[in-house]
């Protein structure tokens, strides 16, 4: 039954889509499709882990995606001399003519040193801009929460004192206090 | 040094270095934006720092020579290729002369010769290299220079030179989604090799 409605919803959806104007049509079909294809075929999954599991070339196949992985994280990690552009520069600038040897860009090539990118010179202060946009969240919700809790309560009082005026000085008058 | 350039022929069809026009002051832009990028992507593939500095070096005489002296259109896509196809030819030209070593070593000829480390891990490979940080990359580097190309160019760009997708797309005049076929073909293609070698 979930299944069925499930299927119906995401066949309304790529309707939808299929239906709305404009140029970017297959694009978000794309994105559906990849998003649906993602979602539903994940190598964690349970039934590809069963069958994995009793399955010798499916487990020499991931291991062996895994080794190239690996390799190529060991490739990526192993940082070069700090000097190496300094050097690499210094040696290409010296087959090129006279003129642009003694260039003061030339000049400032032959003692670069890598920095790093702008990514990642801000990437320590990730966390620390996550925690503040956290607490701007949390502050702004209970702000709202305080807000629509003190609404409440005026209008239940006021709820509650309209009533206790109706039942003792009459309808008609409390309707003429509180209209006012 | 200057033997190792010769092997290498770095000097190639570049008889007269300076024959750069004063105009070209546009490769030392070209080289200060892009110069550390390369040198990872050179570094990665070659793994070796002398090779690094011959292979940038080459680089920028083709980009000066390129065109008759004319910044081409693409300068990003036209160095990283060059670069990285640069560094592919240095490491097979190290890998053929690794293996006629080699040959040399288990056919017994090369007489008095004290052979390298790498030389005896090749002709002998034990288990214990298996996960060897060293082993597997040289095995890596081995088998991304036996690539085809089209396979190759994404794997150096995308995961060696660490460029997106898109990018990668746009120097070798492919749409993202092609490359990341070719990615996942290569990796299989990569892991289908490395599973026999360690059989082997």
């Amino acid at each position: 039954m979930t299944t069925t409605s499930t299927n119906t919803y995401k066949e309304t959806s790529f309707a939808s889509v299929a239906q709305s104007p404009g140029s970017n049509k297959c694009r978000q079909i794309r994105a559906r499709l990849h998003g649906l294809v993602s979602s539903s075929l994940r190598l964690d999954a349970g039934w590809a882990q069963r069958h994995i599991a009793n399955c010798p070339r499916c487990q020499s196949r991931i291991v062996g995606v895994g080794k190239v992985e690996l390799a190529l994280s060991l490739v990526k990690s192993r940082r070069h001399h700090l000097d190496l552009l300094m050097r690499a520069n210094m040696q290409a600038v010296g087959v090129l003519k006279h003129s642009l040897r003694e260039a003061p860009k030339a000049e400032k090539l032959k003692s670069t040193l890598p920095e790093p990118k702008l990514s990642e010179q801000l990437s320590k202060y990730k966390h620390s801009t996550a925690n503040v946009a956290a607490c701007l969240a949390i502050l702004f919700l209970m702000k709202i929460g305080i807000f629509c809790s003190m609404e409440q309560l005026q209008t239940r009082g006021q709820e509650v004192l309209k009533q206790y005026y109706a039942g003792h000085v009459g309808q008609d008058l409390a309707d003429e206090i509180f209209s006012a | 040094m200057f033997d190792k350039a010769l092997s290498y022929g770095i000097v190639w069809g570049f008889s007269v270095c300076e024959t750069v026009d004063e105009s070209q002051r546009w490769i030392l832009s070209v080289m200060q934006k892009h110069g550390q990028e390369l040198v990872t992507m050179l570094w990665r593939i070659l793994g070796n720092d002398q090779d690094v500095c011959d292979a940038y070096q080459s680089t920028f005489l083709h980009l000066a020579h390129c065109q008759s002296g004319q910044k081409p259109r693409h300068v990003k896509a036209y160095i990283f290729r060059t670069a990285s196809n640069v560094a592919v030819s240095m490491l097979r030209r190290r890998l053929v002369e690794r293996k006629g070593l080699s040959a040399a070593i288990a056919g017994g000829s090369s007489g008095k010769a004290v052979p390298s480390v790498d030389a005896v891990q090749d002709v002998f490979p034990s288990p214990a290299n298996e996960f060897d940080s060293k082993h597997l990359q040289d095995i890596l580097r081995c088998y991304i220079a036996r690539l085809p190309e089209h396979l190759r160019d994404v794997i150096t760009l995308h995961d060696l030179a660490e460029l997106p997708y898109a990018q990668v797309g746009r120097i070798l005049g492919i749409s993202a989604a092609t490359a990341r076929v070719y990615r996942c073909k290569a990796i299989q293609l990569l892991s289908v090799w490395m599973s026999k070698e360690r059989q082997e």
